[in-house]
């Protein structure tokens, strides 16, 4: 079997054998298989070739396909969406449940529109200044003080959602670490200053 | 080329894909029904003997999780070529590490490989099937996916990760190995 010296015809011959040529080029090669011997070989060889390949391919259990296949996307989205909301609430009230245990050991903080931080009660463990609040503190509207004091047990679930909702729009949190303290002592030992 | 048919193809692929992210689960079976034959001539065209199923089904499983990222760059068909051929390349691996550890002998799998052979009843497609199968790997890829697929070479090039002038280089030398071999009788 020789080959035809027209390369473009013999080139789009497999498309044309699955009739995926269009216009112009499916007229040229009709054109040029008819006249030409060599090509219409080919052509016949490739109809060979693929009902030879075909035939030797197993059939495929379509359904059994379609039911090893994931659901469709848009309850997939909803749970991973519902998954995130999840995670990011669980941090929340994990967060708002470790506030409460702070103040619950005798803190109370207020924070006024202004930006500054008011010690209200006295902590023996806790000490921090407005400077460590001062950015997040800063990022709050003046109607939006939060105050809070005492038992937070006492607060209502729309106050702590409420509270949750604030805690968002903070960049940071207040320090809760002791700072270093350097303990100045002063004991009178028969006149000298120890 | 004209790609007015092509360019159908890959439409209605693409309104199956969203009618499944919607939530229709009719579209994936037809998009399976479209593709899933295909996938299979080209994994048996390859010399696989066992498995094609499963190798087909893994393509979907792979190809459905991940839909959300498809953009459709290239056709859905080709990007399903794409994972059959990186799956066939993993369980030949696969197939190659767990020979080594049997030291199966050359002569098993030649006669495992006639036998199926025999499965193609017809003697003219038994030789075509031959011929094929004497083709290089690659020779032997871009053969099938143009011949039984009529794919582009673009497309090819993608599938088999080389370029479109050395698919079609691949490509008319597997039909002058194939014409040579069939010539022979």
């Amino acid at each position: 079997m020789t080959d035809c010296p027209n390369g473009t015809v013999r080139d789009l011959l497999p498309e044309y054998a699955h009739g995926l040529l269009e216009g112009n080029e499916a007229a040229l090669v009709a054109e040029q298989v008819a006249a030409c011997a060599m090509c219409r070989e080919e052509l016949a060889l490739l109809g060979q070739v693929n009902e030879g390949l075909t035939r030797g391919a197993p059939r495929v259990d379509v359904a059994a396909i379609v039911r090893a296949l994931p659901t469709a996307a848009t309850p997939r989205l909803a749970q991973t969406t519902s998954r995130r909301w999840v995670s990011r609430h669980v941090w929340q009230y994990a967060t708002a449940a470790g506030l409460i245990l702070v103040a619950g050991s005798g803190i109370v903080w207020k924070y006024e529109p202004d930006g500054q931080v008011t010690r209200v009660a006295d902590s023996s463990h806790v000490a921090t200044t407005a400077a460590d609040v001062a950015p997040s503190a800063a990022s709050m509207s003046a109607d939006e003080g939060i105050t809070f004091g005492g038992g937070l047990s006492d607060l209502s679930v729309d106050d702590l959602q409420l509270l949750l909702g604030q805690m968002d729009s903070l960049r940071t949190l207040p320090s809760t670490d002791p700072q270093s303290v350097t303990p100045v002592i002063a004991i009178n030992d028969g006149g000298k200053t120890l | 080329m004209s790609a007015g048919n092509r360019d159908v193809d890959v439409q209605l692929d693409v309104t199956l894909i969203a009618r499944w992210q919607r939530g229709d689960q009719r579209a994936a079976s037809e998009l399976v029904e479209r593709h899933a034959q295909a996938l299979a001539r080209f994994a048996a065209a390859q010399g696989v003997r066992e498995g094609v199923e499963e190798l087909v089904q893994d393509t979907f499983v792979r190809a459905f999780n991940s839909l959300e990222s498809f953009r459709a760059e290239s056709s859905l068909r080709t990007w399903l070529f794409t994972i059959l051929k990186r799956l066939m390349l993993d369980r030949q691996r696969a197939d190659r590490r767990a020979k080594s550890q049997v030291e199966l002998d050359e002569g098993h799998a030649v006669q495992e490989f006639n036998a199926l052979d025999g499965l193609v009843a017809d003697e003219a497609m038994q030789r075509v099937r031959q011929a094929v199968d004497r083709l290089s790997p690659l020779q032997r890829e871009v053969f099938t996916l143009r011949v039984t697929e009529g794919m582009a070479y673009t497309e090819i090039a993608r599938v088999v990760g080389s370029t479109e002038g050395a698919c079609r280089v691949h490509y008319h030398n597997a039909m002058r190995a194939v014409k040579e071999y069939l010539s022979d009788d």
